[in-house]
This record gives C-alpha cells, sequence and structure tokens, in this order.
C-alpha cells in the first residue's frame, strides 16, 4: 500500500482519538459548570426552596455555546496561521504548535468570562428565593471550568487543522477538506455539542442529580427541582458531580463522538480505496463515482448494524429489568 | 443565469427545506425532561440535534463534491453521514441510560410499540411520559437523520453547481436555510416529540406549509446573489 494511503489512515485515527478527548470533556465542562439541559433543575431547586451551592451557568444550548469556542479559536489560529507560516517556509507545522494553543487560550478566557457572568446573573435573579451568591463557589469553578474547556476547543482545533490540512500532511494536497479551519471548527463544534447535550447530560441529569431517589426508573415529575444538595462528604458542589460523571458519563459521550468521526472518515476513505480512487484521485471521473458509492454503501450497512444493535439491546434490557415494579 | 439553472436552484432549496422540516418532525425529541429520564428521545433541542447530524452528514458531502458531480450520491453521502451520527447517538443514549441509570427504553405516547408490539405501559415509570430510546423511536429518528442529511446536502450541491458559490458560502448558506426550517418545525413541535406515531406528528401539514414560503424567498434571495454578484462569490 502505498504511504500516502497509509498515512491517510494514520491522521483518521488521530482525528477519531482527538474526538474522544474532546466530547469526554465537553461533557465534563458542561457538568462541570452545569450548563444545557440538567441545569433546568438547579434553576427550579431555588424556586422549590432547595437552596444550593450548585454553579448555575446556563450561556446557550451547549451546541451553540461550543461552535462560538470553537470558531473563536479556529478565526484566531487561522490569522495567526497566515502570519507564521510565511516564517517557517517547508515546516508549516511549527506556526500551527504556536498557533493553535494561542486561539485556543482566547477562546477559554472567553468561556470564563461567560461563565463568571452567566452564573452571577441567573443566581442574582433568584434572590427573591433566597439564593445566596456564594463567592468560593464562583471562584472554585472558574479555573476547573476553563481548564475542561481548553481541552474540548483544542482537541476540536486540532481536528480542523489536521482536516483542512490531511492532503497536505499525507502528501497529497488535493485530498485537503474544501472547508476552511474556522467552518471545520465550527460544524465539529456544534456536533460536540450536540452530542455531549443529547448523550451525556442523562448521567448528570437522571442519576447524579436525583441521587437520593430510587435508581432505576425516569424522574417522576414531583422530583424535579428536589436535586440531591449533600455529597458523600459536605454540601455538593460541582466538583463531585464532575468526578462521579468521569467514571461513565463522559468516556461515553465521548465514545459517540469517536465513534461517529471514525465511522464517517472511515467509510469515506475506505470507499476512495475500494473504488481505486487513492492514490491517483481522478476526480469527476466514473472512479470518483464509484468511491462516493462504496462510501454510501458502508454507511448504509453501518447504519443496519447500529438498528439491529438497538433491537437486540433493546430485547435484553427489558427482558433484564423487567417491568416497573415500584409504587 | 439560463432559466433552468434558476428553476433548478429555487427547486433545489425548496425541496430541501421541505425535507428538513420533516426531518424535524421525525427525530426524538425529548429536551430538558429527557435528560432527566422523563420524557422519551433524545435529550437536547430540535435544533440543536438536528444541526448536529446535518453538520456531520454535510462534512462527508463536501468531501464527496471535491470529486463526484453527481447530486445523488452527494446527496446520499449527505444523508448517509447524518443518519450514522443519529444511529450511533441514540444508541450510546440507551446505553447510558440503561447501565448509567438503569432505565428501560419506553415510549410514552402508544401502549406497543407499532413495529416490534411489544407492550409499554408495564415498563413505564409513574408520572413520567416515557424514557429512552425505544425501537419504534429509533427507526423514526434513523428515517428523520436520513431525510435532513439529504435535505442538507442537497441545498449545499445546488449552491455550489448551480449557483457557484464557494465551498464555505454554500455551507453557510446551505445551513442557514436549514436552521430557518428546523426552527419552524421546533416552533410546530412544541417541546417534545417521539416520531411519526406520536399525535404531533399530525401536525406537520402546518409545518410544511410554513417551511414552502420560507424555502421559496430563500431560494429568490439565493438567485438574486448568485445572479446579481455572479461569480464573486
Amino acid at each position: 500500500m502505498p504511504i500516502e494511503v497509509v498515512l491517510l489512515f494514520a491522521w483518521m485515527l488521530v482525528i477519531a482519538f482527538l474526538a474522544f478527548i474532546a466530547c469526554t470533556f465537553e461533557d465534563l465542562e458542561s457538568d462541570m459548570g452545569s450548563q444545557s439541559n440538567p441545569n433546568s433543575q438547579v434553576q427550579l431547586a431555588a424556586q422549590v426552596g432547595q437552596v444550593n451551592r450548585f454553579f448555575n451557568k446556563a450561556i446557550s444550548g451547549e451546541p451553540l455555546s461550543n461552535a462560538m469556542y470553537c470558531v473563536t479559536a479556529g478565526t484566531i489560529a487561522w490569522l495567526l496561521l497566515r502570519q507564521f507560516e510565511p516564517l517557517v517556509p517547508g515546516e508549516e507545522w511549527k506556526a500551527a504548535v504556536l498557533a493553535i494553543p494561542i486561539g485556543v487560550l482566547a477562546a477559554t478566557m472567553i468561556n470564563m468570562i461567560f461563565s463568571a457572568t452567566s452564573h452571577c446573573g441567573r443566581t442574582a435573579a433568584q434572590k427573591r428565593f433566597q439564593q445566596p451568591i456564594y463567592l468560593d463557589v464562583l471562584y472554585g469553578h472558574l479555573v476547573p471550568i476553563g481548564a475542561h474547556a481548553f481541552m474540548t476547543t483544542f482537541c476540536i482545533t486540532c481536528i480542523a487543522y489536521i482536516q483542512s490540512n490531511i492532503g497536505t500532511l499525507s502528501g497529497n494536497p488535493a485530498l485537503n477538506h474544501p472547508f476552511a479551519l474556522p467552518l471545520l471548527g465550527f460544524i465539529w463544534g456544534i456536533t460536540v455539542g450536540a452530542i455531549g447535550s443529547s448523550t451525556g447530560d442523562v448521567h448528570y441529569g437522571a442519576e447524579r442529580e436525583f441521587q437520593d431517589r430510587p435508581f432505576g426508573e425516569g424522574k417522576r415529575v414531583v422530583y424535579h427541582g428536589k436535586i440531591t444538595r449533600y455529597a458523600e462528604c459536605g454540601v455538593r458542589t460541582q466538583k463531585d458531580i464532575a468526578g462521579f460523571c468521569l467514571k461513565f458519563g463522559a468516556p461515553c459521550t465521548g465514545m459517540t463522538f469517536g465513534l461517529i468521526i471514525l465511522f464517517e472518515s472511515w467509510r469515506s476513505m475506505v470507499g476512495m480505496q475500494l473504488g481505486g480512487f487513492l492514490p491517483a484521485l481522478p476526480a469527476f471521473t466514473a472512479t470518483g463515482d464509484m468511491a462516493a458509492i462504496f462510501g454510501i454503501v458502508l454507511g448504509l450497512l453501518i447504519v443496519a448494524a447500529l438498528m439491529v444493535g438497538n433491537l437486540v439491546f433493546v430485547k435484553w434490557v427489558r427482558k433484564k429489568y423487567g417491568p416497573f415494579v415500584g409504587v | 443565469m439560463e432559466p433552468v439553472l434558476m428553476i433548478l436552484i429555487v427547486g433545489c432549496v425548496v425541496i430541501g427545506g421541505l425535507l428538513a422540516s420533516l426531518g424535524a418532525h421525525l427525530l426524538p425529541v425529548g429536551g430538558a425532561p429527557a435528560a432527566m429520564g422523563t420524557a422519551t428521545g433524545i435529550a437536547t433541542g430540535t435544533v440543536q440535534i438536528m444541526l448536529g447530524a446535518v453538520m456531520t452528514g454535510l462534512f462527508t458531502a463536501a468531501s464527496v463534491a471535491t470529486f463526484s458531480d453527481s447530486l445523488l450520491l452527494v446527496s446520499l453521502s449527505g444523508a448517509v453521514g447524518a443518519t450514522v451520527m443519529m444511529c450511533v447517538v441514540m444508541f450510546m443514549a440507551n446505553v447510558l441510560y440503561a447501565f448509567g441509570c438503569g432505565i428501560v427504553p419506553v415510549s410514552g405516547r402508544v401502549d406497543v410499540d407499532p413495529i416490534t408490539k411489544e407492550p409499554q405501559a408495564p415498563y413505564r415509570t409513574p408520572q413520567t411520559d416515557g424514557h429512552g430510546v425505544p425501537n419504534v423511536v429509533y427507526v423514526s429518528g434513523t428515517i428523520g437523520g436520513f431525510l435532513a442529511g439529504f435535505a442538507g446536502a442537497l441545498m449545499y450541491y445546488a449552491l455550489l453547481n448551480y449557483a457557484h458559490f464557494s465551498a464555505g458560502l454554500a455551507a453557510i448558506v446551505a445551513l442557514s436555510i436549514f436552521v430557518a426550517n428546523a426552527i419552524l418545525a421546533a416552533y410546530n413541535i412544541r417541546g417534545t416529540i417521539e416520531g411519526f406515531h406520536d399525535p404531533k406528528f399530525k401536525r406537520l401539514p402546518k409545518a410544511l406549509i410554513s417551511s414552502f414560503a420560507v424555502s421559496l424567498l430563500c431560494g429568490i434571495v439565493v438567485l438574486l446573489a448568485a445572479t446579481i454578484l455572479g461569480g464573486a462569490l
């Protein structure tokens, strides 16, 4: 197999690995700052008399806020790349090593500013319910939020950089993705947020927020707002929650995004290989069409396998857990 | 610009908009209640999960559009990409519900699964509207993801090859038209929906009419931009 093709597959695996890390930290960041859907319960808590020490940041839905951070990081990195790359001809990766972390740092600072204002604003609005703004909660969570956000944005910006240069990196510039770095950051920012919101929230919202309620049932409407306020030791803050969700929810969420990126890149590249498109790249010919057809067929096979997998899984769970027996 | 091309651009945008609206109604959206296991579906908003799926599809479709000029193949690549995303998300959500919270996937709107005929009511927690992603919801979400991905990629292809936008601009414009339609659908859904078996699905015709109007307007604006600015985009 030609070295270009091997390198292409190797970069694909690097991207999938980065995606796993990105989404794991994305979920932890939303748990650490209590963003997204389960935060509705933190908002409700003070209103039903449950004064708490949770960090309450609801900047926006996770997809949009992550898209904003990734686009900010991507745009600054892209601008810096434009400046730095001519300084190191032939060794452009050196420019990326400097440009990407600076871009991500700027995005992280924006995140921390938004988190602080969002927490203070929302908690101040709950004054009538006797909910105080605990300053130690505010100060103590900002750095962990920033650290988790840095990891997410850094991985996504790296993915965007690799994808927009994947052809150059593997020795065949025609394979570079047509989208620019900031647009790829936007795409994966939205996607990583959508996945973190739809998958990762479940472990925080349905389990950790209601840990003193019966395990193994959907959380009833009467429980809403009555969140668990005490930790294994002392009063619970978000730091206890991130540690708990790291054990199962966050890696599962990371795996979801990692699998999506892996399946998507894998089917495209295997399709190109089977269609005879690599490494000569005869675009807009019958070979190009064959590569697309193979990619589509492989994608449909993955979909079929997942559908059967879900059918078997749901059947197994229903048999194993049985009907509802509580009151 | 030739009249045939003009009709093609507007036609693709309108068809894309209508498919986006239909796809949004098929996706199982549980919103905030789903994150607590109080409602069936995916624990996020309609627009958010749709955007996530379509973005994934569009990424692959844009790659395919660099080496294939077939409208069908590019659109299908986008559709399959969005479907893969939806399938993985729904499956992993079930894994989290089952192993993280000990919750069985069950529909809140029907007592018997219309596809597998499995009973739903005995497994449901009282005072909830179902939880998890049961099989009928999974199938509906898969179809919804396919239609939404197809719509996004179709609009992208039309803007790229018929209106001669650059790749980046075509993606942004396609997504913008898509978001407009998704938000219209979200207004129509009002909160949560399970899929084609949900009573709320009957509201679809109204959403399609408004989608048609919005997409037609978007198509005309795209046409004006392409005609007046020509190859400057």
